[in-house]
C-alpha cells in the first residue's frame, strides 16, 4: 500500500474554500490531492485551456497530513471534457503545466480512442447518468496495459440515491466517474469500504485510493521529463546561469556553467535526481504491473467536483 | 462478485484452553512473544477496587521514552549496540507511522531490526529485503529484518557498513520513535537519550467502576456456557462501553450478553496504557494468580491486552499489517482455580497466532 491521495479536487472560485478543502483533506489523512481544471471545450468558440494557479498563490499554508509529519502534497490536474479527438492536442504547451492529465470521454469512439492512444494518465467516465456506450474488454485491457487508470468519482453516490444507483449500476460494467459537488470529501479507508460496492475487492478498493493514485501521478511525470530519464531542477538564479537555457544541465556547454563554483549549481549536477526520476524511465521501459484479470482494471476513486 | 459484500473481513481468532497448573502451559511463551503492547484492560467482577498487591503490579510498569526525529542509523550507534542491544532486551518502535502508508520500524528484544518500507525507499536503501507478504497485485511493501546480535551485523562488518551507509546516505530515514529496555530503563538508553530530544512515558493507569453489568454465567474455563466468539464480543462491548441492551429504539448496537446471565452489581476496570513490556504483562497474571491462592471472592478476572495498530510485527517476528484495522490483541479469562482460556486475535493482514 502507499499513501492516500485524492485526486479530485475542484477548485473554487474563493480561496477560503478550497484552503478549507485542502484543511480537510489533510485532516482526514490524505497525503496527497490534485487540484481538477476541467476544460470543456465546444465547437461553436474557441476556448483556452485552463491555466493551473500556482499552488504558492492558491494556499497560504500547506497543513500536515494527519498522523504524519509532512505537509499535504498538491498537485495540478487537467481534465478534458469531450465527444470528438479533434478536441485533444496532445504537444499544446499549456498541457505541461499539469502534473496529471485526464480525459473524459463522452463518446464511445473517443473512449476507445482514449484508451489506447491517448497521452493521458487518467480516464473519467460518467455516473451521473446511464452509460451512454457499452464497455468493450479490449480498451480497456489497452488502457491498462498502457498503465492508464481509471477514475470513479463517489460523491454523487453519497448525495443522491438516483444517483447512487447510477453509479453503481456503471461502476459494476467498469467503474466511472462523474460529476460531483466539490465539497465533499471523505476518508481513505471509508472509501476503500465504498468500493466494496462497485465490485471491487477489499484489497482492490484500498489500493483504487493509494497504489493506483500513485502509479498515476508517476505516470503524469513521465510526460514532464524525457522519457523519465532526465529531471532538471532550477536552482541557480545567478546572471551566469540564466545564460543557459539548455533543458539539462548535461547539454550546457555555456562555458560560464563550467566556471561555476556556485554551491548550489554543484548541489544541482551532483544530485542523483529525486525518485521521480528513477520510476517513471521504469514504467515507461515496460509495460505496467500485469493486471492478469482483465476484468478488474485499475481504479481510482475520487471525488468529482463542479 | 456480491458475496464479497455479505463477508466481513478476514479475522483470525485462536484459543487457546489450559490451565496455569498444567505443566506444557505455553502462556508465558504467548505473552512474551506479543512484544508490543498498547494497553492492558483488566475487568474485576464483584471488585470496587484493586486489592494492593494487584494496584501495585499495575502501577509498575516500566517507563518508555520517546525520542523526536531519531534518525535510524543510530539504532546502529555502537554505544547504544553494548548497552541496550546486546544487554536485556531492547524494545522500540517507530512511532506515528502508518503500516500502510510510510516506513514503520521495530527493533525487537531479539535483537532484530524490522524496516518495514514502501518500494520507493527499499529500492534506495540498497539492502536485502522480502516483499511483504500482504502485498497486492504489485509489491508496494517490502520488508528488511536483520539481526544485530548475528556476527555479520557486527560493527565494522560488511552486512553492518551496508545498511549503516544505507541509513546514513541514500535514505536518511528519520522517525519519531519509542524506546524500552528490560530491565535497564532509561540508563540502558542513555547512549542515544543523551543526544536527541526525548520525554520519558510512564504508563497511564485509569480505573472505572461499572456497575450493573450483564455478565454471562457461569464462567468457568471448564464448561464454558458460552462459545470464544460470544464471550469476546460481549468482552469487548464492556471495554469499549457499548450498551448489551439491544433496546428496540436504538439502531446503534445489536450486541448482547450471551445467556445464560446474571447481573453483576459492580465491576471494575482498570486500564494501563503506553509502550508495555511483556515481562510486566505477565508479572500482572502472576499477580492475579496470587491473589486466589486462599482469599478473594471472585471466580474470574479478564484481562485484554492489545498490541499497537501500526507496529510490523504482531507475535514475534510474525509480520503484521492494516487493511481495515491494525488489531493484534489477546483477552485472557482467568479462573480462580487456575485454569483460562486465552483468545487470540489479529486482521486481514496478519499471520496466525501461536
Amino acid at each position: 500500500m502507499s499513501v492516500f491521495m485524492d485526486l479530485n479536487l475542484r477548485p473554487t472560485a474563493e480561496r477560503s474554500t478550497l484552503q478549507s478543502l485542502l484543511d480537510t483533506a489533510a485532516h482526514l489523512g490524505y497525503s496527497a490531492v490534485a487540484i481538477n481544471y476541467v476544460f470543456e471545450p465546444t465547437s461553436k468558440k474557441k476556448q483556452e485551456i485552463p491555466k493551473p494557479t500556482p499552488t504558492s498563490e492558491l494556499f497560504d499554508k500547506l497543513p500536515t497530513v494527519q498522523g504524519r509529519s509532512r505537509p499535504i502534497r498538491v498537485l495540478n490536474r487537467l481534465t478534458i471534457v469531450a465527444s470528438d479527438a479533434s478536441h485533444f492536442r496532445p504537444s499544446a504547451p499549456e498541457f505541461r503545466s499539469f502534473d496529471l492529465l485526464a480525459i473524459h470521454p463522452t463518446s464511445e469512439k473517443l473512449f476507445h480512442a482514449a484508451c489506447m492512444t491517448f497521452d493521458v494518465d487518467i480516464i473519467c467516465v460518467t455516473v451521473t447518468e446511464k452509460l451512454p456506450f457499452f464497455f468493450k474488454r479490449a480498451p480497456v485491457s489497452g488502457a491498462v496495459e498502457r498503465g492508464l487508470v481509471f477514475e470513479l468519482c463517489y460523491v454523487p453516490a453519497i448525495r443522491d440515491s438516483t444517483t447512487r444507483r447510477y453509479t453503481i449500476a456503471n461502476a459494476v460494467c467498469l467503474l466511472e466517474s462523474c460529476k460531483g459537488r466539490p465539497l465533499e470529501l471523505r476518508g481513505p479507508y471509508d472509501i476503500a469500504n465504498l468500493g466494496l460496492l462497485f465490485g471491487l475487492s477489499e484489497g482492490d478498493a484500498k489500493e483504487a485510493v493509494s497504489s493506483t493514485c500513485r502509479s498515476a501521478v508517476l505516470h503524469g511525470e513521465t510526460r514532464k521529463t524525457a522519457s523519465g530519464t532526465v529531471y532538471t531542477k532550477r536552482l541557480c538564479t545567478g546572471p551566469a546561469h540564466q545564460a543557459c537555457t539548455g533543458p539539462a544541465h548535461q547539454a550546457c556547454t555555456d562555458s560560464t556553467h563550467q566556471a561555476c563554483t556556485d554551491s548550489t549549481h554543484q548541489q544541482e549536477v551532483t544530485d542523483p535526481g529525486s525518485e521521480a526520476a528513477d520510476e517513471p524511465a521504469a514504467k515507461r521501459a515496460r509495460p505496467a504491473p500485469a493486471v492478469t484479470d482483465s476484468t478488474a482494471p485499475a481504479v481510482t476513486d475520487s471525488t468529482a467536483g463542479q | 462478485n456480491m458475496e464479497n459484500l455479505q463477508q466481513t473481513s478476514r479475522n483470525l481468532l485462536v484459543c487457546d484452553q489450559s490451565s496455569l497448573r498444567h505443566r506444557k502451559c505455553r502462556l508465558s511463551q504467548q505473552v512474551q512473544q506479543h512484544h508490543f503492547n498498547h494497553q492492558v484492560s483488566l475487568l474485576l467482577p464483584e471488585c470496587g477496587s484493586a486489592p494492593p498487591p494487584l494496584d501495585a503490579a499495575l502501577r509498575s510498569f516500566s517507563s518508555s521514552y520517546l525520542l523526536r526525529k531519531l534518525p535510524l542509523h543510530e539504532l546502529l550507534d555502537t554505544h547504544f549496540l553494548q548497552d541496550a542491544v546486546y544487554q536485556g532486551s531492547v524494545y522500540g518502535l517507530s512511532y506515528r507511522s502508518r503500516i500502510d502508508e510510510d516506513t514503520c520500524v521495530a527493533l525487537l528484544p531479539s535483537g532484530q531490526l524490522v524496516l518495514s518500507l514502501d518500494k520507493d525507499v527499499y529500492e534506495r536503501l540498497g539492502v536485502e529485503g522480502k516483499p511483504s507478504r500482504f502485498n497486492q497485485r504489485a509489491n508496494s511493501r517490502y520488508v528488511v529484518t536483520v539481526n544485530l546480535t548475528d556476527s555479520s551485523m557486527a560493527p565494522g562488518g560488511r552486512g553492518y557498513q551496508r545498511l549503516l551507509t544505507g541509513l546514513k546516505s541514500r535514505v536518511q530515514l528519520q522517525t519519531d520513535f519509542l524506546l524500552s529496555h528490560h530491565p535497564g530503563g532509561g540508563e540502558a538508553l542513555k547512549a542515544l537519550l543523551s543526544r536527541y530530544d526525548w520525554t520519558e512515558h510512564r504508563p497511564q493507569v485509569s480505573s472505572r467502576l461499572l456497575t450493573n453489568l450483564p455478565c454471562p454465567t457461569p464462567l468457568t474455563s471448564d464448561l464454558p456456557s458460552c462459545d470464544p466468539h460470544s464471550f469476546l464480543e460481549w468482552l469487548g462491548a464492556v471495554e469499549a462501553e457499548v450498551s448489551c441492551d439491544n433496546e428496540s429504539t436504538s439502531f446503534l448496537s445489536t450486541l448482547v450478553c450471551p445467556e445464560p446471565r446474571a447481573v453483576l452489581s459492580r465491576a471494575l476496570r482498570v486500564r494501563v496504557s503506553g509502550l508495555l513490556l511483556p515481562q510486566d504483562v505477565y508479572r500482572l497474571i502472576e499477580e492475579l494468580r496470587r491473589c486466589w491462592d486462599g482469599r478473594g471472592t471472585a471466580s474470574w478476572a479478564a484481562l485484554t491486552v492489545q498490541g499497537f495498530a501500526d507496529s510490523p510485527v504482531s507475535w514475534g517476528s510474525r509480520e503484521h499489517g492494516f487493511l481495515k484495522g491494525g488489531e493484534n490483541f489477546y483477552s485472557l479469562l482467568l479462573c480462580s482455580d487456575h485454569s483460562y482460556w486465552l483468545c487470540m486475535g489479529t486482521g486481514a493482514h496478519d499471520g496466525c497466532p501461536p
